[in-house]
């Protein structure tokens, strides 16, 4: 019984918009701006009411089933590209939330049967990046209110089991999808706007239902989370890198040099890049008993991978002891004043206490200290060496080899060396010369 | 370790065999078969009774009966008590004393006058000559004000016992007579800020003059108990000495430092949560000047007298505990008795009673033990009691911790305040648990000990099993065979030659039964992990709890099977509390024991590693807020 009047209301809507283009022809390119919606809204109820005593020959030429092709025809099928157009043209001022929320709002207003609304959040869903919204759950939402309210869900059980207004449904599955791909977890007004445009059971629903099944026992899954906002100070983030390679709650990151650039008397220009070292008192320790007689190395860069960025790090290691050396320092009896620290028995762990795997384990060589430097060639980390030299004396003592190899990183910036490029350049020797130091560590 | 070395070392001091003829033993008929035999196996006495019940042995003539004291000697003590329970009751306020964080000087006059200062002196040097058990006597008194009681224990448990066991004739003489009448105050300086009980980071260095005659020390002791007071130091220093192989090597030397000296900086006293009257201080030796004659024992032979000192000073904390125990159970009962709630007095409330049955159980275990290890310390022969006194520190500091909340816990609110002395013994019984070795080390001791004991006897036997040996592991199974059919264990305290009294007969099973099971928990631990088991913390934990309920229910059976044989009052009293005991005491042994067991379900030490791993790595406890979500 409901549904006859307002199935009516359509069709008189329906011919009153077309009526109105014609009258208002402003309303049409309704980039212009946000001031003229709410006139156009206005118009439109007045006159749907009015309009309510009017012809049924007009409805009745006018099925819903034809309403898609009509449409269609109407706007000569160029709906998709009308509607990245209109991004185009608020993009134009800038690529913010507010202007796509604006874009949005236009959207809505504009046409209270939300015609196109289909291919209008599509695009709006391949522009949300351009916009930098695509992790904004309320922008989604938001989005999701384009799609009018109660008119897809289905009423009786034939349309239950078939699939509802499957192009709707399927638009709406992508929207949740995509944010699902941007780690966007919906919220109980997603719900509530899903429910009111499909229905309890729909397929948007069943996946809004698993996303929140499974997001939250995902969330903090990572026992080492990674920011999402990664800070664009190179040493900011040479610090986050650092700790979180160190993994010792103790390390203690120190900055050896911080970056400037000045130009000498001579106008030359002459730039220091930063340096950034990390050091944990085990590792002192552990450097303060290497044997002087054998080198220690510096090698690098190794990648480093935070979400989207790679960042590269150089460490100071040293060859593992061979067999020979390594012997294990007897325990003092006259240690331990109140306990034996060792206990005169000749008998070993059972095997069936024993609960350590049988792993053929490769030895590696201790890794004393990690830096990351602005330039990656063997001057910027000979200072870093005479700046760990004063914490750990025995470096002065001891030979130091540079191994240093052009990383991928180097590769890639030397087949596209401009700034935008989203890897990291780290030049290896090679490239000195070359002023890169803008490009570095940016995303 | 050796600690056969150790053993040796201990024989070879005096002052043990100097008090031995006061002590006489308990006064059944078998004291003089006993005693004569005892005079005559001096030197083949079983040294170990604790050790040896890691082996299953019950070695009940080291225990039974429980040791007595003359008559003549008890009246000297009592002679010795009145006094002294005068001047603590009437000269010593305790409140003031923990308000001003300092004794008066009147009331340091007063137990020097009264001897306190040299309670284990020889006569000849002018103390008082005590005997181990006349001591434990004087602890519980003493023990009624922390902070005098800690003053006197750094005084001469530890601070002048360097020169009593280990110094030669001179320093004897020239030091302890004034350190006896409390003219000169002594104390020990170990501890350092990086060094607790790791002898391998102690910094303070003396070096040796060019003459050849003088050390000169340097660096700083820390928490050093009278610290301000002291004219007496016994301070512990790196020297280097060149061993056997001709190398130069460092080691711990002990030296006696008169404040005389010069350069000896003692720093501001520590304010701390209890025992405030003590002086605790910083001491820094800046150049000090020491002669070579006041090394104590030998060049590098340091590390032997710290730990000789440190394990013969524990045993009196057992008869402290129980004095303070003793006399808050007097002062708490009486609010019991008159405070009123619906009508009935607090004491006819179950959960009250219980509190008052927990303080007089644990006074009466703690006083049991005290007093069976002074007398075992006190015997003719070279005793080594430094398990048992372990155990005894160990089980009165828990219990004293208890017992004081316990106490606080009656009078409620009321306890909460200043106007009480509960919260104030509260914070001085807490250090109990914590100086003089922390209970956790003195864990490790008793368990290791007696692991190293099993050790040496068991390894042959356990090779043999492990090699496949049928044989033995056949003998093995039968045993265990034996035991699960429930053959009864009879280790002879019982029956026809039993030492225990027949009203104790079940405990004195229970107790069997326990130390049976224990000696093959041993065996099975030696079996598995061998001589890892140092790194089994957790297990050495439940060896060394076992140890001590077990060395607990012999204190206890000892003791009340003499009160009962001898007609003491309210012996009845006595048994009660010591049956009580020992069941109790059994079904926790029998816990431990099956959690022990490999495999057992009862056994959650991964878990607890795993938890303590977890959040040590984050070091924060790492659970989300229950108030937190992830939508």
């Amino acid at each position: 019984m409901n549904c006859a009047p307002r199935l009516l209301r359509i069709q008189n809507f329906r011919a009153l918009t077309v009526c109105l283009r014609a009258i208002v022809p402003a309303a049409a390119p309704f980039t212009s701006s946000h001031t003229h919606s709410p006139f156009l809204h206005g118009c439109s109820v007045q006159h749907s009411l009015r309009s309510f005593h009017g012809s049924g020959a007009l409805q009745k030429n006018r099925a819903i089933a034809k309403d898609y092709e009509e449409k269609s025809e109407h706007e000569g099928g160029k709906s998709l590209v009308t509607h990245d157009d209109l991004f185009e043209r608020v993009a134009q001022e800038s690529r913010t939330k507010a202007t796509f929320n604006r874009v949005l709002d236009v959207f809505v207003k504009q046409d209270i049967r939300r015609r196109g609304h289909v291919e209008f959040i599509y695009a709006a869903l391949k522009k949300m990046l351009e916009f930098g919204v695509e992790r904004d759950l309320a922008v989604y939402n938001k989005l999701l209110d384009v799609f009018p309210k109660e008119v897809f869900v289905p009423r009786n059980f034939i349309q239950r089991m078939y699939n509802h207004y499957p192009r709707q449904q399927e638009c709406g599955v992508q929207l949740l999808e995509q944010m699902e791909n941007y780690g966007v977890l919906p919220n109980v007004e997603t719900k509530v706007l899903l429910v009111q445009i499909f229905g309890e059971k729909s397929h948007p629903m069943r996946k809004y239902q698993r996303l929140m099944y499974w997001f939250p026992r995902f969330k903090n899954m990572n026992p080492y989370p990674v920011p999402h906002e990664l800070p664009q100070d190179p040493i900011d983030l040479a610090r986050i890198s650092l700790s979180r390679i160190a993994a010792d709650l103790d390390a203690k990151v120190t900055v050896h040099q911080l970056p400037y650039t000045d130009i000498t008397e001579s106008g030359e220009e002459v730039s220091q890049p930063y340096i950034i070292g990390v050091q944990s008192p085990d590792q002192r320790s552990l450097l303060a008993k290497h044997n002087t007689s054998r080198p220690v190395f510096v090698e690098g860069p190794f990648p480093l991978w935070l979400r989207k960025t790679c960042v590269y790090y150089y460490v100071l290691r040293a060859d593992p002891l061979p067999p020979e050396e390594r012997t294990e320092e007897p325990i003092d009896p006259e240690r331990c004043f109140f306990y034996p620290l060792e206990l005169d028995v000749d008998l070993d762990r059972d095997l069936e206490d024993d609960d350590s795997f049988d792993v053929d384990e490769v030895v590696e060589g201790p890794v004393f200290a990690m830096c990351m430097a602005g330039q990656g060639d063997q001057v910027t980390l000979a200072k870093w060496i005479s700046a760990l030299q004063e914490t750990n004396p025995v470096l002065g003592r001891t030979a130091t080899l540079f191994r240093l190899e052009s990383g991928p990183g180097e590769l890639q910036s030397a087949a596209e060396p401009e700034p935008a490029s989203e890897t990291e350049a780290e030049p290896g020797p090679a490239e000195e010369a070359e002023p890169l130091r803008s490009q570095r560590m940016k995303q | 370790m050796s600690l056969n070395g150790l053993f040796r070392f201990s024989k070879s001091v005096k002052f043990g065999r100097l008090l031995s003829p006061r002590i006489s033993q308990s006064g059944n008929e078998v004291t003089p078969y006993l005693q004569s035999e005892r005079f005559f196996r001096t030197h083949t006495r079983k040294l170990a009774y604790a050790k040896d019940l890691f082996l299953g042995k019950v070695n009940k003539n080291e225990v039974f009966p429980y040791p007595e004291v003359s008559r003549e000697e008890l009246d000297e003590i009592n002679q010795f008590v009145s006094p002294v329970e005068k001047f603590f009751n009437e000269d010593v306020d305790s409140k003031r004393i923990d308000h001003e964080a300092k004794i008066p000087p009147e009331t340091l006059n007063g137990l020097k006058e009264l001897g306190l200062f040299g309670i284990q002196v020889p006569e000849e040097y002018g103390g008082l000559g005590l005997s181990n058990t006349m001591y434990a006597r004087l602890g519980e008194i003493i023990s009624l004000d922390g902070s005098i009681a800690v003053t006197l224990a750094a005084h001469q448990a530890i601070g002048l016992k360097g020169i009593l066991i280990a110094g030669n004739e001179e320093q004897k003489a020239k030091y302890l007579p004034k350190l006896a009448t409390g003219e000169y105050v002594a104390a020990f300086c170990l501890t350092e800020p990086g060094s607790g009980s790791d002898a391998a980071s102690i910094q303070t260095r003396a070096t040796l003059t060019e003459d050849g005659k003088h050390y000169l020390i340097n660096g700083s002791k820390i928490w050093i108990s009278n610290g301000g007071l002291a004219d007496i130091f016994t301070v512990f220093a790196r020297t280097e000495v060149v061993d056997k192989d001709g190398q130069k090597k460092d080691k711990i030397s002990a030296f006696i430092v008169e404040r005389a000296f010069g350069g000896v900086i003692s720093g501001q006293p520590e304010d701390k949560l209890g025992i405030r009257g003590s002086n605790t201080c910083e001491v820094v030796f800046d150049n000090t000047k020491v002669p070579v004659e006041n090394v104590i024992g030998e060049v590098g032979g340091g590390f032997k007298v710290a730990m000789n000192i440190l394990n013969s000073g524990r045993f009196s904390m057992g008869s402290a505990g129980a004095g303070m125990i003793k006399k808050l159970i007097e002062l708490t009962s009486e609010y019991a008795g008159t405070r009123k709630q619906f009508n009935k007095s607090l004491s006819e409330f179950g959960m009250v009673q219980e509190k008052f049955a927990v303080m007089a159980q644990n006074a009466f275990v703690m006083e049991s033990m005290a007093y069976l290890t002074a007398g075992m310390m006190d015997r003719p022969g070279v005793p080594d009691c430094s398990l048992e006194a372990a155990m005894v520190k160990v089980f009165s500091s828990e219990g004293g911790w208890v017992c004081v909340s316990e106490a606080l816990q009656v009078l409620g609110g009321l306890g909460y305040t200043k106007n009480f002395p509960y919260e104030r013994y509260l914070r001085d019984c807490r250090i109990l648990l914590i100086f003089e070795g922390t209970n956790e080390i003195l864990r490790m001791y008793i368990a290791l000990t007696g692991m190293q004991h099993a050790g040496k006897i068991l390894t042959g036997k356990i090779k043999e099993m492990k090699k496949g040996n049928i044989g033995v592991a056949l003998e093995m199974f039968g045993k265990k065979l034996r035991d699960s059919v429930g053959r009864k264990v009879d280790l002879g305290l019982t029956g026809k030659d039993g030492v225990v009294h027949p009203s104790l007969t079940d405990s004195a099973k229970k107790f069997e039964e326990n130390v049976c099971v224990f000696s093959s928990t041993v065996e099975s631990l030696l079996y598995r992990y061998g001589k890892t088991i140092v790194d089994e913390q957790l297990v050495l934990k439940k060896v060394a709890d076992v140890l001590i309920n077990l060395y607990a229910m012999t204190a206890v059976l000892s003791r009340a099977s003499r009160s009962i044989s001898i007609g003491l009052r309210n012996h009845d009293h006595e048994v009660l509390l010591a049956n009580t005991f020992c069941s109790d005491a059994y079904f926790k042994n029998n816990y431990w024991m099956t959690q022990l067991q490999r495999n057992s379900p009862e056994n959650n030490d991964e878990s607890i590693k795993k938890i303590a791993k977890e959040v040590l790595s984050q070091r924060a406890y790492i659970c989300s807020h229950p108030l937190e979500r992830t939508y």
